[in-house]
């Protein structure tokens, strides 16, 4: 099965999805048209190329920080929550799924980015 | 006790810290300074502060494009780091904007290490909704 597949098994995940750091494709699957998922998977490569960036700056700052290479991120809203690790994302429904669950998935299910892959 | 002192009891928190929507940091508990010093925390902070104003414009944009609701406004953004997370949110600055005051609390947030990072304890703490003067 792949990472997507067992995402959307988790409780509370209404979509989940893959994009290419290089920007040129995603895949998706769940309860987003494709002009949404193509939404989403666009900010949320955005927003990892922008935190892979802080990282790298901040490690230039202190070498060994811990921060560098960073796994992912999360934005926590009133009812879902967007959780991206690695090139995947998913949409949790926060009432009905754990977001210490999936992130412990996440982190375990997907290794760590090479930085030449950003 | 104040809510950083809270934060600071959370399993794996490493720091603690106050900060404007500009980024810089107004309070702070540092547990390790060896792994977060206070030089790291400040450009952690405006990195969060640049964070949070990204992940509500986005949040707000979703649910302009999608009709979808339940994404703005943003309670926390994290970032999962190698070895440890930090978790921030400006929510408190929502119950004050609901009761009509203009002059807002700062954004707070919290460093935890991964390997014990509780971010539905630390959600719960920067959610609970403090009495506003």
């Amino acid at each position: 099965m792949s990472i997507v597949t067992d995402l959307l098994a988790k409780p509370g995940v209404i979509a989940a999805g893959e994009y290419a750091y290089r920007g040129d494709r995603f895949s998706h699957r769940g309860a987003l048209s494709e002009d949404h998922a193509r939404v989403a998977s666009i900010m949320c490569r955005a927003t990892t190329m922008s935190v892979n960036m802080e990282a790298s700056m901040l490690e230039a700052l202190q070498p060994l920080s811990g921060l560098l290479p960073p796994r992912g991120w999360l934005v926590h809203g009133p009812g879902y929550t967007v959780c991206v690790v690695a090139n995947v994302f998913c949409l949790l429904d926060n009432s009905k799924g754990s977001i210490n669950d999936l992130v412990g998935f996440m982190r375990q299910a997907l290794p760590a980015v090479p930085a030449d892959m950003i | 006790m104040t809510t950083l002192d809270d934060l600071m009891k959370l399993p794996g928190a490493m720091a603690a810290f106050e900060f404007r929507g500009s980024g810089e940091v107004l309070e702070q508990r540092i547990a390790y300074p060896d792994r977060i010093n206070e030089s790291t925390l400040d450009l952690l902070a405006h990195m969060c502060a640049a964070n949070l104003s990204i992940a509500t414009m986005q949040a707000r944009g979703w649910e302009k494009v999608t009709g979808m609701e339940g994404f703005y406004p943003i309670q926390e953004f994290t970032l999962i780091g190698f070895d440890w997370s930090v978790v921030v949110s400006g929510l408190q600055r929502e119950h004050y904007k609901q009761a009509g005051k203009f002059s807002l609390p700062p954004f707070m947030g919290v460093v935890l290490a991964n390997e014990s990072a509780d971010y539905e304890a630390a959600f719960g703490i920067l959610e609970r909704k403090e009495p506003v003067p």
